[in-house]
């Protein structure tokens, strides 16, 4: 597999026979086709083994050069440089590196700064193992209509739909998705809606806050949903210093939304009190149901379609002991529905659940990861799971409890078993954040049985 | 044909590298009915997304066309495909979805007149105008416009395919030959009359009715901008994300889109010129003498993002127009990146009669006091001087207006004085005490806010620091003093639990350790002391205005009470005691009815311009 190293050296021809043998390539983004579990289903697939993982990293201060950058690192066992640095890309500045997501046809990795407001536009097909910056927006926030803190960058066809954090006016929480034409131009700014313009949404409860955080969509109902987090005050505040502060503590989202996809229009606002963050859908064609989970009051929330085709929200499960505020954080679906990966952020752990009965998640394994846990991004199959440290600058913890990595564990249904550990300060990298894959596969096209 | 699920396997390759040797297609929503009741046409919008690009093709006949000469009279859908393509959820799809498109035009002639469909090969090799002239003999009839394209060359192709971002790739087979399939998005596009795309459409959106709707929505006259809903009352001058009563479980949103922060410029320098009931004449600096011009710049500074390090804050941010000028959000302020601030956002409404600025008290002038958040590490996070100066110099819509207002660039000195102009013209009173008190009006306000100035002025002593003369009140000393809220902060043994609230009305008790954990360490705050060096000077911070102190809490130098009740309270029990306690801070005494009188005293100092200052912050423009 040394060939993929070598890739700029081979002809195009060439390479395509180098992977004739190791890789099948799905064409069409067909909804049961899909890569690692949290990705846009209008998206070019991985289904085998990913050749990088891309790990948009924080600057730190007193590491290495402190300034965010996109991390390549070679996780292809057959691979020589296998759990090694192949490629470390620095962008300037540290914007508050959050979330990344690809364009539709994946050859665009769009990663957003949730402080500066800059989004980072980088080529990963040209050569997939040396992703090339190739664009930053700087003028989101003008652009979007004052909108802060580019969060989820999510693939919609031709097109990203951006969720932000926060406004330019009070950096406060009400804020807005942003669509972008896959170009890099602004098309429109669908505001959240609030009690003053609940543009066409039914408070089903007693909250419009307006808040954003994450966004998911399962296009087989026409449904869009979107979470709530905290504006800008909060995410970039020191994290002891906000929860000492009570007035802090009250701007929270507590709400998520659930959209009509195709007119972008909100229809139901439910109550998901204590910050209800990353959004995961089933895969399943007839599974019409998405998890979240509250980071303060630390639930597991089913948001799903009724019998009568109406939207639902329900708290389903605790996550550890909510009174102990473990923090949960980033959340991953298996391929098959049937078990729901749980990270919290303040005990290091990441925790299994068994989900075969959305209504009644079932806690079946948990480990600790590190000192502080945020990502897991799992692989198709469920057999591997990527895990990264970092939450947010601010939010950290502090001195040795600041373990900074990447850690690839293997899953056999039963245990987790380390592969590799990448220890991000030793490495002079900075705060490891999100994670996407790449693949060789997805670039060098073979369907060797198509008449 | 009803509901097909069919599913077909699409037989991959088993590679050695473990997943499954066949994926399960099923096929796509475009084959079936819409499982969806889809929003009525005209009910939405299609924002513009990008021009549609021209490029040379060759219709059927074999004649050469330009994409934009099949555009503009009608309404475009583009479809790009290779007529060998088998893959049932690929090409196929998007011919049988214009042909179920074709079927319904066919009984909508009306709708059909105004619609183009444009199918385009990107594989000119095979697919010469003979073969889409057969590809579409079983598709086209004379009442729909259906028209199968190809270009002459993969030369005249790419330009196509590159302005659609349209990727396709050759297949090739194991000895290297191009199998004559290739791997591609499925993308087919929605032109309007203008040639700009409306909407891009993927397998999992591909159907029939979506796209009818479309058209519809394009054709529709009312689907252009609705109005914007505007409050019918003034709720948008107050803070938009009101959090009041957050504490109970019943707590209910009342936020207000930011769609609706808007409002009228209004006359700053006639604010400065006359001051309202209950001021005296504001004092302008001799060498700073106040215009129209200098206000409208120091104004555009004042909301400026782009005068901090990384773009990301202007004074506005922390002096927020809606929560008093002040910051409601948080106790002590946060700056670049985050960085931690010691203490609170004081309000900037009548800043112009400080003598001294800080909570310090550490500057004299609002000119030199600007600099101190521009250049603070943790603020505005400036390098120098000269960095912000020649910032603004690059800034062309800067061009003139330092030049304009002071004959004299942007320099250290203009700058301080543009926002100090700006600054010093928000000056806010005419509230309903000022119209009792000074305007003899005995009906301003209520009896109980007459007690509440009888306390005020007699048994809580308040008066002895917020100080009213006869004509006018500015309610400070302009001193500093210990009222013990910051020995407090400084001196207290943090307690092993906190009680921290996660959600309206939910409160937990979380271990200090825990907080520690993520805490980085408090730099600590001595007020006065470390300014003067005088011990004697130790958590002495400068007596704030108590005008519009309804909109301006958390209160205190750390915004450490969160209602007036707690300020109240805090001074009825006599502040913390301490060594250099002022001697003027001693327990009041004051029974519940006294408080409440106090309390209706406090709310009852809101000028009465304060919905026109915040309008005209609306109305300036924010640099992003």
């Amino acid at each position: 597999m040394n060939n993929y190293l070598k890739k700029s050296t081979l002809s195009w021809a060439r390479l395509v026979q180098a992977f004739a043998l190791t890789v099948t390539t799905l064409v069409i983004s067909a909804p049961v086709q899909a890569d690692e579990t949290c990705q846009s289903p209008y998206m070019a697939k991985i289904v085998g083994q990913e050749d990088f993982v891309y790990v948009w990293t924080l600057g730190m201060q007193g590491v290495g050069d402190e300034q965010d950058k996109l991390v390549t690192v070679d996780v292809n066992p057959k691979s020589a440089k296998y759990g090694k640095v192949i490629n470390s890309l620095s962008v300037g500045g540290r914007n508050e590196a959050h979330h990344s997501g690809f364009t539709d046809d994946r050859k665009y990795l769009w990663a957003g700064g949730l402080d500066t407001n800059k989004i980072f536009i980088f080529d990963v097909h040209t050569d997939p193992a040396k992703p090339k910056l190739y664009k930053v927006i700087t003028d989101f926030v003008a652009k979007s209509g004052g909108v802060v803190g580019p969060h989820t960058t999510y693939a919609l066809p031709g097109r990203m739909l951006i969720t932000g954090l926060s406004n330019n006016k009070d950096h406060g929480g009400r804020t807005a998705l942003v669509e972008y034409s896959n170009s890099g131009e602004h098309i429109v700014t669908h505001w959240n809606p609030t009690d003053s313009d609940l543009r066409g949404a039914v408070k089903t409860g007693k909250y419009a806050d307006g808040y954003g955080y994450d966004v998911r969509v399962l296009p087989r109902r026409n449904a869009m949903i979107s979470s709530s987090f905290t504006g800008w005050n909060n995410y970039m505040m020191d994290f002891g210093k906000m929860l000492a502060d009570p007035e802090a503590m009250k701007h929270f989202g507590n709400t998520v939304v659930q959209w009509d996809l195709h007119a972008r229009q909100p229809k139901k606002i439910f109550d998901v009190p204590g910050a209800p963050l990353e959004i995961r859908c089933a895969w399943d064609p007839n599974h019409n149901y998405c998890f979240t989970t509250t980071a303060l009051t630390s639930k597991i929330w089913l948001i799903y379609e009724d019998k009568q085709g109406e939207w639902q929200a329900k708290d389903v499960a605790d996550i550890g002991d909510p009174s102990k505020i473990p923090l949960p954080v980033d959340i991953s679906i298996q391929s098959d529905d049937n078990m729901l990966w749980v990270n919290t952020f303040m005990d290091g752990k990441t925790r299994g659940f068994d989900i075969s009965d959305p209504f009644n998640p079932k806690q079946v394994f948990e480990q600790k990861i590190g000192s502080q846990v945020n990502m897991v991004s799992s692989s198709w199959d469920g057999k591997r799971l990527y895990y990264t440290s970092s939450l947010l600058a601010n939010w950290d913890k502090k001195d040795k409890d600041n373990e900074q990595y990447l850690k690839l564990f293997s899953w056999d249904g039963k245990k987790l078993t380390e592969q590799f550990s990448i220890d991000f300060v030793k490495e002079k990298l900075g705060r490891a954040h999100q994670m996407r894959f790449g693949a060789y596969s997805l670039y060098a096209a073979f369907q060797p049985n198509k008449p | 044909m009803k509901r097909i699920f069919t599913s077909i396997y699409i037989g991959l390759l088993a590679s050695q590298i473990v997943y499954a040797d066949s994926v399960q297609v099923k096929l796509a929503p475009g084959y079936r009915p819409l499982a969806f009741k889809i929003p009525a046409a005209g009910s939405y919008d299609l924002p513009v997304i990008d021009m549609a690009a021209d490029g040379e093709v060759l219709t059927s006949n074999n004649q050469v066309r330009h994409l934009y000469e099949l555009m503009g009279d009608k309404i475009t859908l583009l479809s790009f495909i290779y007529s060998t393509c088998s893959d049932v959820n690929g090409c196929p799809l998007a011919t049988q979805v214009f042909h179920k498109i074709n079927r319904r035009l066919q009984k909508e002639p009306e709708l059909a007149g105004k619609l183009r469909l444009l199918t385009l090969s990107f594989n000119p090799e095979h697919d010469t105008p003979e073969a889409m002239s057969r590809y579409a003999v079983s598709f086209t009839n004379d009442k729909v416009d259906w028209q199968f394209l190809t270009t002459q060359s993969e030369q005249k192709l790419k330009p196509i395919l590159d302005e659609y971002q349209q990727a396709i790739q050759k297949n090739y087979d194991q000895q290297g030959n191009f199998t004559g399939t290739f791997s591609h998005i499925l993308r087919v596009y929605l032109i309007d009359k203008d040639k700009q795309i409306r909407n891009i459409y993927s397998v999992a959106f591909l159907h029939a009715d979506t796209l009818i709707n479309d058209v519809k929505t394009l054709l529709s006259i009312s689907s252009t901008q609705k109005p914007s809903i505007a409050s019918v009352n003034n709720a948008r001058f107050q803070k938009g994300d009101n959090k009041q009563h957050y504490a109970e479980k019943s707590y209910k949103t009342q936020s207000i889109a930011l769609t609706e922060r808007q409002g009228q410029q209004t006359d700053l320098l006639n604010n400065i010129n006359t001051a309202p009931l209950g001021l005296p004449v504001v004092p302008i600096p001799e060498d700073n003498l106040v215009s129209t011009a200098k206000i409208a710049l120091g104004r555009k500074l004042f909301f400026d993002r782009r005068l901090s390090l990384n773009n990301t804050f202007s004074c506005a941010m922390c002096h927020i127009p809606e929560q008093g000028f002040s910051s409601n959000e948080m106790a002590t302020a946060v700056g670049i990146e985050g960085r931690s601030v010691r203490r609170n956002s004081p309000t900037i409404y009548n800043v112009a009669y400080a003598t001294k600025l800080f909570h310090d008290a550490r500057e004299n002038t609002l000119e030199q006091q600007v600099w101190g958040p521009l250049l603070a590490q943790n603020e505005m996070g400036n390098p120098s001087v000269g960095y912000v100066i020649d910032k603004i110099k690059t800034l062309s819509d800067y061009q003139g207006l330092f030049a304009q207002s002071f004959n004299s660039d942007v320099n250290m000195l203009t700058l301080g004085q543009a926002l100090a102009s700006y600054q010093r013209s928000l000056v806010s009173a005419n509230s309903p005490f000022d119209r009792w008190y000074f305007g003899k009006q005995t009906d301003a306000v209520s009896d109980s806010v007459k007690r509440g100035f009888a306390i005020f002025n007699g048994k809580g002593a308040c008066s002895s620091c917020h100080i009213i003369e006869s004509k006018h009140a500015i309610f400070t000393d302009n001193q500093t003093h210990n009222t013990g809220i910051g020995y407090r902060e400084s001196m207290q043994i943090l307690p092993e639990k906190r009680n921290i609230q996660v959600a309206p009305g939910v409160f937990i008790e979380v271990d200090q350790q825990a907080i520690s954990a993520v805490s980085a360490i408090k730099v600590n705050d001595l007020g006065g002391y470390e300014i003067t060096q005088d011990p004697q000077d130790r958590w002495k911070y400068k007596t704030p205005t108590l005008r519009n102190i309804a909109l301006t809490a958390p209160y205190m130098h750390n915004g450490s009470l969160t209602t007036m009740t707690d300020v109240i309270q805090f001074y009825n029990q006599g502040g913390v005691d301490n060594a250099t306690l002022d001697p003027l801070i001693k327990p009041l005494d004051l029974h519940a009815t006294e408080k409440d009188d106090l309390l209706a005293f406090l709310l009852a100092l809101t000028g009465s311009n304060v919905q026109e200052l915040v309008a005209d912050a609306y109305n300036a423009p924010i640099g992003n």
